[in-house]
């Protein structure tokens, strides 16, 4: 890589802004703003950086339906709302699936018209930590902020997550580097341990690297539990790992002050799916007996978590809620966006801040080329070449604010940094809008029945009058 | 105006040399596993997507060096990759994370999706990680990202002969709306 000399040719600085990227969700970027465009990023990582400087060749800035021909073709805010709100309306099983690039205030929208309509409501948790969350109602959910990593923990476990390629800066700015309030000299004063197939990139700055077999994952955390309970193991080596090394990683584990695992897709995508994430949140309970431990799960996009969060809050399930007999569902393999387009079954999707098109697999992309697809979304990428209705909408932390959720549960408001182009909506305006077509096109108004608060003084009233 | 620059044409990998068991295999049984990684990451969230960059970032088979010398492969040499749900062609290159011999990985990204197991065993998340997969060396180019869609989905062409879509005129790498681009849009009225 060459070098690259610092920008220098700006107008102002936008300080503190909240990186739009990884679940780490950093708050402390400067934006170098010049002629309303970012030109440079301070303290981001290469992820960060990159997506605050877009590309602006393939910035979506006109709504676009497709013609006859499957050419998209521009058009106004109206025609592309009317399209897909007709799409919409006439839908019997509707998805919308996405929401977490966006903020929380367009994920009430989206439920309003959920509900409203009787969609089933995704978002990129089916696809990434699914498995986590189905985890968390099995065995439970030993969290701790960000902030107490970097102040206490001493020994911090990454689980097949490759932090350094996909969450740069959360082994810089909370898990690894920095001086905590416990922990005065930093790297120093914690013991990093990897596990992971791979020799990734995160395994070459930990302290131990832990390269079980592929699929292994769940094998090895029950050897860990039984060390942890005393126990002999019988055999030699599990999952690829002798017993010598797993006996000295449970010594380190135990020992620790305050503890943290940290785990990605590497459990979630591998064939024990839940049951691996079940056993390690059961490993750190059992460490608790003798340490004090917690863990995270390390979401990828900014608010993935803010929709598990509010849907939670909102209807009582995390992910993958069915509306379509009028009141909410959730059943794992059935209501869940993959499974359903597997099926065959959605006659409608729309696509807020996501990208099927580059995530989901081939035998779940089949059923999206037959189908209507909505994309509300801001890039030009494999999911417009499937789209039927594409509006664009407005990108959150840099030119539309907005809250979300770290991975760790803190709420972080995203401030606004620059305008957003003309042409353009926010994603908040797009689904309420969609929202009031659809309640039109369905012919009902959009206010709730008249509020009556005891109907049986009502009538003795109503009968006395007459 | 000048911009910090973030682009990057294709990853950074080493050299493979490895010189024993040159070309011995024709086809190489291994383990694939997809997910992301940092060029693949910061190309794909710019929203350079219809680009090379994305096509060298995300459409790259990565594997160990002992593996590319039994198939006779160099980096950036083009390899079929065939698993019971599709195949694809990817470019290869020496992977960073090496050694890891017997597994191979793509970046996720529309070249991987071609060929993942869609299977959840009924708990949502699809198997992206350890299929069994092979492995070939071949002459046939790597599509980009718009192609590849239409070559894959077929969602707006008739034909349904793959070998009329293949033959069909590139999408290129810049969006296909009108042939207008955005510095044309700027004053635009609507
Ligand atoms: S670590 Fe994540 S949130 Fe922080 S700058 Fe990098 S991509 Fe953005």
């Amino acid at each position: 890589m060459s070098y690259e000399p610092p920008v220098t040719d700006y107008d102002y600085i936008v300080e503190n802004c909240t990186c739009a990227f990884c679940g780490c969700n950093c708050d402390d970027l400067d934006f170098l703003v010049k002629d309303n465009h970012v030109v440079a990023v301070r303290h981001a990582c290469r992820l960060g950086a990159s997506k605050v400087m877009e590309d602006l060749d393939q910035r979506l800035m006109v709504p676009m339906v497709r013609n006859e021909e499957g050419v998209l073709t521009e058009t106004d805010w109206d025609t592309a709302l009317d399209t897909a709100a007709e799409y919409i309306a006439n839908s019997i099983r509707p998805v919308f699936y996405g929401w977490s690039e966006t903020s929380t205030e367009c994920m009430k929208e989206g439920l309003e018209l959920g509900e409203y309509i009787g969609a089933v409501l995704d978002n990129q948790a089916t696809i990434c930590h699914g498995p986590s969350l189905q985890a968390m109602q099995n065995a439970g959910y030993p969290i701790q902020t960000l902030g107490e990593v970097k102040n206490r923990a001493d020994v911090v476990v990454y689980s097949g997550s490759n932090a350094m390629n996909s969450h740069p800066r959360h082994l810089a700015r909370w898990a690894v580097y920095p001086r905590g309030y416990f922990r005065q000299r930093g790297r120093f004063d914690r013991t990093v341990v990897t596990m992971d197939p791979k020799f990734s990139d995160t395994a070459k700055c930990s302290d131990m690297w832990i390269g079980f077999e592929q699929n292994g994952d769940y094998g090895f955390y029950n050897a860990i539990r039984a060390v942890i309970k005393g126990k002999k193991l019988q055999s030699e080596s599990v999952s690829g790992i002798p017993a010598e090394d797993i006996y000295e990683l449970v010594d380190v584990m135990k020992n620790a002050e305050f503890g943290v695992l940290f785990f990605g897709l590497g459990l979630t995508h591998t064939l024990g799916k839940q049951r691996n994430i079940d056993i390690a949140i059961k490993m750190v309970q059992d460490l608790n007996a003798m340490s004090k431990w917690g863990l995270t799960p390390m979401r990828g996009h900014f608010n993935v978590n803010g929709f598990n969060i509010f849907m939670a809050f909102e209807t009582g399930w995390a992910f993958g809620v069915d509306f379509c007999r009028g009141w909410g569902r959730y059943m794992l393999g059935e209501t869940n966006t993959i499974d359903l387009l597997v099926r065959k079954e959605p006659d409608c999707f729309m696509v807020v801040a996501a990208d099927p098109g580059a995530h989901f697999p081939n035998g779940a992309n089949q059923h999206l080329a037959d189908i209507p697809v909505i994309q509300v979304d801001i890039h030009w990428g494999p999911s417009t070449e499937l789209a039927d209705v594409v509006l664009p909408g407005s990108f959150i932390s840099v030119e539309c604010a907005g809250t979300s959720y770290r991975m760790d549960g803190v709420p972080i408001y995203m401030k606004k940094a620059i305008d957003k182009p003309e042409t353009c909506r926010d994603d908040e305006w797009i689904i309420r809008e969609l929202k009031e077509r659809v309640m039109k096109l369905r012919e009902e108004t959009n206010v709730a029945e008249k509020y009556v608060p005891n109907p049986i003084m009502d009538l003795k009233r109503l009968e006395k009058e007459e | 105006m000048h911009y910090a620059n973030s682009y990057l044409e294709r990853p950074v990998v080493g050299d493979p040399h490895v010189d024993s068991d040159v070309g011995r295999l024709e086809v190489l049984n291994c383990m694939l596993n997809t997910g992301s990684d940092i060029y693949q990451g910061a190309c794909k969230k710019r929203g350079s997507t219809l680009k090379e960059e994305y096509k060298n970032a995300s459409g790259t088979c990565y594997m160990d060096p002992r593996d590319m010398a039994k198939l006779g492969v160099k980096n950036w040499d083009h390899v079929l990759v065939k698993t019971d749900y599709g195949e694809v062609v990817v470019s290869a290159a020496r992977s960073r994370d090496a050694p890891h011999e017997g597994t191979v990985f793509i970046c996720k990204g529309p070249w991987a999706n071609t060929i993942t197991s869609h299977e959840t065993y009924c708990c949502s998340d699809p198997t992206y990680k350890g299929i069994h997969a092979t492995v070939e060396k071949t002459d046939r180019e790597v599509l980009l990202m718009a192609d590849l869609m239409r070559w894959v989905y077929k969602k707006y062409v008739d034909e349904e002969d793959d070998d009329v879509v293949e033959n069909m005129e590139s999408l290129g790498e810049r969006p296909f709306y009108n042939g207008r681009k955005w510095e044309e849009l700027e004053n635009h009225e609507l």
